[in-house]
């Protein structure tokens, strides 16, 4: 059977913006047929496996009679064709942790919560209670591991504090390595092997970095030179690969930051990546090793702070593995972030700031891993800090509704930029997308490069928003008064 | 201890629903009680709802006249504004200190009228109404309030808060009553026991910002949407969105808002009251307004009361509510106007997302932290969840002796247990104290009575608006206008309220001042109140049988909503009839009887040996009486209490203290064979063994007959013996017997033979049960796999906690449901058991090799109870069990006065409520016994000696054989039979009236006369419209 059906309506049934629906019928995730009056006609099988991917009811149903002899529920035992699950008499493997998936109610708040639920049979619910039930192997093999951005709404809704985020983790670990996606797998290899994710070798590095900074010292900050393995630095800053890579002016914004303060700082010539993928293969091993060198690098250039300015998961598994691992390096520096940095600086009067620079309607986007994970791991989430520092650089601030705690993930979290799964990806950026494009904003604010990645180039085409989207430190970096030399000096006394 | 130094007085702290029982049967039973109530009227939570479940009625309308009985009550002391500061002393003689804080009102002067409210200028949010309407900085709590007296918000009055300013209410009061020099004041209350009712607060969700409260107008609480339901409330009744006042289409409710959450907020336990709570506003949602879609999100629908399934049921398929299992995490704004998102997962495992108008959080109740730090100060033992730590054997008695507890601060609870748990706490309070009954207590002498019999009737009408309940469908200005055109009628008033205390003293004032004779209350059900409106009249001095109500609310306001115009001019007719049957009303003087100080307990289970000690503490002689020839009854069967506390141990000391109480005489073996006589004088045949027969004398009836367990006749029971029953598991668990002792896979199935079409009801222990095994089956072997196979797994209250527990523990919960039950058969190979099930997550059939499977039977009814109903005319309700005399507020009594009900005769129940309501059923029957003598309606059958020629065709149509046929000899010194009524024996039915062919006998009050001009008047032209006359 053929079903004719517009662009807008497909749009509004799978809750995604009409871009959304040309690029899957343009990609052939959809195949249809351009029909007459910006109509398009689809084979309603290929329809019926639309909604069975992203787990909706079809509206239509090839015979209109067939709905009424549906099942009201579906709590037959006795269903046709099913198999039963029969369950074994012994404990989960992934259960490891007594009481943690088990104290589960099956109130449905997670799966109601997540924003991919449904997509591929992804449930929250179900991956629990799969878990408590003893398939984990059918678990493992399902790729939901991979689909979720282990952004832990789920588990913030919990009123069990089931931990969904620890289970998918454990899942991702459990997974052999050949079916980890291929991107960061070799990244984490990579990094392994040659220092970074992206094996940049040492001398483009430091030749890239040079250049830049001369480049700095030009335009805006006379006389600073880009400091390299400097010794007896108060501040180490890690760097991620994809920007010396990708967009290498993108690293200028923290120097002019930290030259504006006055800092005294550092890059590591070698084992500089502070991008961690062993937290999201699941291989802790890794995780340990790249934070390992990163505290060698402390140690050996004798600073006292470390700054993991690129984004939120590597900050997030950076003081992790420092927690559980390394608690008496923890002792000897202090690990900054972003926001703590950035507000030092401002509430101490080392950078000043206009607001009058940014005319735009701004609002932030609080990434998964300074929010909800910092809340639940470490006990604090930077919430109220980003605000402060968006409101110090904007003149006119909105905030998302929910954010914080409650805040929806960009769609990409935990590597799934970096993986194979891209329509699940922007499928579940779609209430990100409702949110920015419902507060009006014209300017996102992030602090995590994945989330900033996602919005700009991603949600931005699908869904026609039309924002232009910043990394915090960017903002601040425009909104900084630069203050003559002279002035600093004499302000200083 | 002796009864030297105690002392016969009583504080009950707090003065909400269970806190009024409390004092009311303590100052019944010869004690005076001081109500101590942290705000300036009593009432509690009660007077907020709009309805109560499952029985519909309006809780103002309900609770007014127990209101008016606390404040008028002349052994109850009222203390309001005042707040406990400590405690000290020992059981019979504790000081309680007390800080009056400033009314800044003289209660003394202050006459109610208002005129401060309506001129202070200072505007505030009105508690009462929760945030959604505005109060004066001088106001009363409710305009029903008990005592009504204005009180001054510190907090927002400008005098107050800045000497010299405004001051205005002091300038214009009357009676001069404002008074901004009060203080607070300290007292010390010498008292012999203290009865704490603490009360609960509503969980505010606005702690989290996920339920969107305080952020988006249209989410509003639970509470707030019962004064949105109020025709007293902010918007009168009418349901729109508080953010633009538009009709509301769409509804949702969220339960467990505040409840069985450890992350949002640390309130583990389950709330009890909003699943019920959550239905009836859904329901009274759609009675008003059919068309608004409302939809319940829910985890476990927990309908374990007694009708709460039926009410669930019909809510559900008469009503089109719509239950959906899963509860919804959050609420998010939809575009600017005011719509609101929810997203869930539906049935089918599909993520579904909605837009409603309005967002009902069905919020828990928890303890405030003021009561616990109260509660930490004297020493009261409190639980994880912060109630009161209370054992189920003592569920009333607090850690320490002589402080009793009852309502939500012993665990959240629904009026009923509440009402119920006052009555117990008064009943252990009555037996700590009885050797100083009526040391304190005074009684008023009835105020003169005015004789009328000669005089022409001159009737005072008062129509009641009930708020707007009437006002807003009758025009009550047009019903009172036409009144006063009705020959006889000397005098008309409108009042809002008619039933509020000041209402009253108004009404007897106007009676005295206009000679009144007669009186019509139009306004809502004699039922309820009629018995205050009598005490009016008495207060007046008049007869208090010269009264007649119109119902022009519950029979015309509330069913002819749609139609004003022909409810105003049915309310009409109904005035004129009241007017002229109340014209024919004479004086009545009410019976007194002597009640014998003795007690029938009947069934020897915990409920009734519970009862009988009690009472025999309180002094009075017990018979009990018990069908078997052993003491204990169902509990018999029973290990533990949902707490872990041991049962036989309990039972063993429970029967000792009985078996050896010098009251108490225990009859084994023994059943009732017949029962005459009535409240205060009953008479009973005993029957023990098959050919003793005796006769017992007693003043009062406690039934307490217990239950009996339903024998399955599916799941393959008594065809594969690893299928058993709950009880019988508990038998072979307790012994270890091999098939438990080796099994390592076990499945109990619930809800076998309750909540199906046959029997609509939960039958409230079962589930509270099994999981109690399954744990002690995890405990024993950690690596037994344990299935509990559920529809809706009811552990309310702080039960939740062991649900916690044994998923905890990894017991496996599958919730089925009705129509697609587990399938059980023979295994093939190992002589295990196969059960399959439809998991309600992975929407799959799961397989279990079960070595046991346990089903979770229903209680049933005692068949016996039909025979002792029909013996003491006593009503059963559908499923078999006794039907009390009100299901919220007269929950162990009857409509025959002196017999009460306890335990599962009423309706299956754990221990601890068993040992409750037998406590209330004893509380109840101590306070008959305690007044030595009663007055009964004088409603019954007079005959006319005139009329009457002694045909007795009345005799044989008398239902409660109180029509005789009785010899006497006449002048002449002829036998002759004359019919004579036994006057306390009659109920006032009319049957005779209505059989009798010569007019021969009326019953008093409902004359054939009175009635005749009734219906003359019924039959006069209707009044029509103004103009068309």
């Amino acid at each position: 059977m053929i079903y004719e059906a517009k662009v807008n309506e497909l749009a509004e049934e799978f809750g995604v913006h009409r871009n959304t629906i040309r690029n899957w019928i343009n990609s052939g995730v959809l195949p249809a047929q351009e029909g007459p009056g910006r109509r398009y006609l689809i084979q309603w099988e290929d329809y019926r496996r639309l909604c069975d991917k992203y787990g909706r009811e079809p509206r239509f149903m090839p015979d209109p009679e067939a709905r009424a002899d549906a099942p009201a529920a579906p709590h037959s035992p006795a269903a046709p064709g099913q198999i039963p699950v029969r369950l074994d008499v012994r404990a989960s493997a992934l259960d490891a942790s007594p009481g943690q998936i088990n104290i589960c109610l099956t109130c449905g708040s997670c799966a109601g919560a997540c924003p991919i639920s449904g997509v591929d049979g992804f449930d929250p619910r179900k991956i629990v209670r799969m878990a408590f039930l003893g398939l984990e192997d059918e678990l493992t093999a399902s790729g939901w591991q991979w689909k979720c951005t282990l952004c832990g709404k789920c588990e913030a809704v919990c009123p069990m504090k089931v931990e969904i985020v620890q289970l998918l983790r454990r899942i991702r670990a459990r997974c052999d390595r050949d079916k980890v996606p291929a991107a960061i797998r070799k990244g984490v290899a990579t990094c392994l092997e040659k220092g970074n994710n992206l094996g940049i070798p040492k001398d483009d590095f430091l030749a890239l970095v040079r250049e830049l900074g001369e480049e700095l010292a030009r335009t805006s900050c006379p006389g600073f030179v880009a400091p390299i393995d400097v010794r007896g630095a108060r501040l180490l800053l890690t760097v991620n690969s994809k920007q010396p890579f990708a967009e290498p002016e993108a690293m200028t914004w923290w120097w002019k930051i930290l030259h504006a303060a006055g800092e005294s700082w550092t890059i590591s010539s070698e084992y500089w990546e502070g991008i961690n993928w062993g937290l999201h293969v699941g291989d802790y091993g890794a995780m340990r090793t790249i934070v390992k060198r990163i505290i060698d690098n402390i140690e050996r250039l004798n600073c006292t702070a470390l700054l993991l300015p690129e984004c939120g998961h590597a900050y997030y598994a950076t003081r992790y593995a420092l927690e559980r691992w390394f608690p008496e390096a923890l002792q000897q520096f202090r690990i900054y972030t972003v926001f703590d940095l950035l507000l030092e600086y401002l509430n101490e009067g080392k950078i000043r700031l206009d607001p009058a620079v940014q005319t735009k309607l701004t609002t932030f986007h609080d990434s998964c891993y300074y929010g909800r994970h910092s809340v639940e791991a470490f006990g604090h989430g930077y919430f109220e800090e980003a605000r402060a520092l968006t409101r110090a650089c904007c003149k006119r601030y909105v905030d998302l509704v929910p954010d914080r705690e409650e805040n929806y993930c960009c769609g990409s979290g935990s590597s799934a930029w970096a993986d194979p799964y891209r329509v699940e990806r922007v499928y579940h950026g779609r209430i990100k997308a409702r949110q920015i494009s419902a507060s009006n904003a014209r300017l996102v604010v992030t602090a995590c490069l994945n989330c900033r990645d996602q919005i700009r180039y991603s949600l931005n085409s699908e869904f026609n928003l039309n924002v232009e989207v910043q990394f915090l430190w960017e903002l601040v970096a425009n909104a900084l008064v630069m203050t003559p030399p002279a002035a600093m000096e004499a302000r200083r006394d | 201890m002796t009864d030297q130094g105690m002392i016969g007085a009583v504080a009950v702290v707090g003065g909400g629903i269970s806190g009024m029982q409390a004092a009311l049967d303590l100052a019944d039973s010869g004690f005076f009680v001081y109500l101590v109530e942290k705000t300036g009227a009593i009432g509690g939570a009660m007077p907020q709802y709009n309805k109560v479940f499952p029985t519909n009625d309006c809780a103002m309308c309900i609770i007014s006249p127990k209101l008016v009985e606390c404040g008028r009550h002349p052994n109850i002391r009222i203390m309001t504004l005042t707040t406990v500061v400590d405690i000290n002393g020992r059981a019979g003689a504790f000081t309680v200190r007390v800080l009056e804080h400033p009314r800044y009102v003289d209660p003394a002067k202050c006459i109610a009228c208002g005129q401060c409210s309506s001129h202070c200028p200072q505007s505030v949010d009105d508690s009462f109404n929760i945030l959604m309407a505005e109060r004066k900085a001088i106001y009363i709590k409710y305009p029903q309030a008990v005592p009504l007296k204005y009180q001054i918000d510190p907090q927002a009055c400008l005098r107050l808060n800045q000497p010299g300013a405004c001051g205005i209410c002091a300038e214009i009061c009357p009676p001069g009553a404002v008074d901004f020099a009060d203080r607070g004041q300290e007292h010390n209350l010498r008292v012999g026991a203290v009865v704490m009712a603490l009360g609960f607060q509503p969980f505010d969700p606005g702690k989290t910002r996920a339920w969107g409260y305080g952020l988006y107008p249209n989410v509003v609480t639970s509470l707030q949407f019962e004064r949105f339901l109020s025709p007293g409330g902010p918007t009168g009744g009418a349901l729109v969105r508080p953010s633009d006042h538009r009709p509301v289409q769409r509804m949702a409710f969220l339960q467990c808002v505040g409840s069985r959450d450890k992350n949002r907020c640390n309130n583990e336990y389950c709330s009890t009251v909003c699943c019920m709570s959550a239905v009836k506003e859904a329901m009274t949602v759609k009675e008003a307004s059919p068309e608004v879609e409302v939809t319940i999100f829910y985890i476990d629908m927990r309908t374990p009361g007694k009708e709460f399934e039926r009410y669930f049921e019909q809510a559900r398929t008469e009503y089109g509510i719509r239950f959906v299992r899963s509860r919804v995490h959050g609420i998010e704004p939809k575009g600017q106007k005011g719509d609101l998102r929810l997203r869930y997962i539906n049935a089918f495992g599909k993520q579904v997302e909605e837009t409603v108008d309005l967002v009902v959080l069905s919020v828990g109740l928890e303890t405030p932290d003021a009561t616990v730090r109260l509660a930490e100060k004297i020493g009261i033992h409190m639980t994880p969840d912060r109630f009161a730590s209370i054992s189920a054997f003592a569920p009333v008695h607090t850690s320490l002796k002589g402080i009793f507890t009852c309502g939500a601060f012993n665990g959240p609870r629904d009026i009923p247990q509440a009402v119920i748990g006052g009555s117990a706490a008064a009943a252990s309070v009555a037996a700590l104290l009885h050797p100083v009954r009526h040391t304190l207590t005074r009684t008023l002498p009835p105020p003169p009575e005015r004789d009328v019999s000669g005089q022409e009737p001159r009737i005072g009408v008062f129509v009641c608006h009930c708020g707007t309940n009437t006002a807003g469908v009758v025009d009550v200005d047009a019903v009172a206008a036409y009144a006063a055109t009705l020959p006889q009628v000397a005098h008309v008033a409108r009042n809002l309220f008619t039933c509020a205390q000041d209402t009253q003293d108004l009404m007897a004032q106007q009676i005295r001042e206009n000679g009144l004779n007669r009186i019509v209350v139009a306004s809502c059900t004699p039922r309820t109140h009629e018995p205050l409106f009598r005490k009016t009249l008495k207060s007046a001095g008049i007869n208090e049988y010269l009264i007649e109500m119109a119902n022009i609310r519950n029979q015309n306001a509330w069913v002819h909503s749609q139609e004003p115009a022909a409810a105003t001019a049915k309310a009409k007719d109904l005035v004129r009839m009241a007017v002229a049957k109340v014209s024919r009303q004479t004086a009545r003087k009410p019976l007194r009887i002597p009640i014998a100080p003795s007690v029938l307990v009947i069934g020897g289970g915990v409920a009734g040996m519970t009862s009988a000690l009690n009472l025999a503490e309180q002094g009075y002689r017990i018979h009990l009486i018990e069908k078997t020839n052993q003491l204990g009854g169902n509990a018999l069967h029973l290990y533990q209490t949902w707490s872990g506390e041991n049962v036989p141990r309990f039972l063993k000391g429970l029967k000792e203290a009985v078996q050896q109480h010098p009251q108490i005489e225990v009859s084994y073996s023994s059943t009732v064979a017949t029962v005459g006589g009535h409240v205060g004088d009953f008479t009973s045949l005993i029957r023990t063994g098959p050919n003793r027969k005796r006769t017992i004398d007693h003043g009062a009836v406690i039934i307490a007959t217990g239950a009996k367990r339903y024998i399955p006749e599916e799941f393959e029971y008594g065809k594969i013996p690893k299928v058993v029953a709950a009880i019988e598991f508990d038998k072979l668990h307790m012994h270890n017997e091999a098939r438990v002792a080796n099994g390592k896979s076990f499945v109990f199935i619930q809800c076998v033979g309750s909540r199906n079409q046959q029997r609509p009801y939960c039958s409230k222990s079962c589930c509270t049960h099994s999981i109690q095994s399954a744990i002690k089956l995890k405990k024993e072997a950690p690596d037994r796999r344990i299935y509990i196979l559920h529809r809706e797994i009811s552990t309310y209250g702080q039960r939740e906690r062991i649900y916690n527990q044994a998923r905890e523990m990894g017991i496996v919960f599958i919730n089925y449901e009705q129509h697609g039950p587990p399938q059980i058969r023979k295994s093939d190979n190992n002589g295990g058991v196969l059960v399959e099930v439809w998991d309600h997550v992975l929407h799959r059939p799961l397989e279990i090799r079960a070595d046991m499977v346990i089903l979770a039977t229903a209680t049933l009814a005692n068949p016996e109870a039909a025979a002792l109903a029909s013996m003491f005319k006593l009503p059963l309700n559908r499923d078999g069990f006794f039907q009390e005399a009100h299901a919220k507020l007269r929950p162990v009594e009857f409509h025959v006065d002196g017999v009460f009900v306890a335990g599962l005769a009423h309706y299956p129940k754990p221990l601890e409520e068993s040992i409750t309501q037998a406590l209330a059923a004893a509380a109840k029957a101590g306070r008959l016994l305690a007044r030595k003598e009663i007055a009964q309606e004088p409603t019954i059958a007079l005959i006319d000696r005139q009329r009457c020629d002694d045909c007795a065709l009345c005799v044989d149509v008398c239902p409660y054989q109180a029509i005789r046929l009785t010899e006497y000899k006449d002048q002449d010194g002829v036998v002759r039979k004359a019919v004579t009524v036994e006057h306390v024996a009659c109920t006032g039915c009319g049957i005779c009236q209505g059989t009798c062919p010569k007019r021969g006998i009326d019953v008093a009050g409902f004359t054939t006369a009175q009635i005749e001009v009734q219906i003359d008047a019924a039959l006069a032209a209707a009044p029509m419209a103004e103009g068309a006359a």
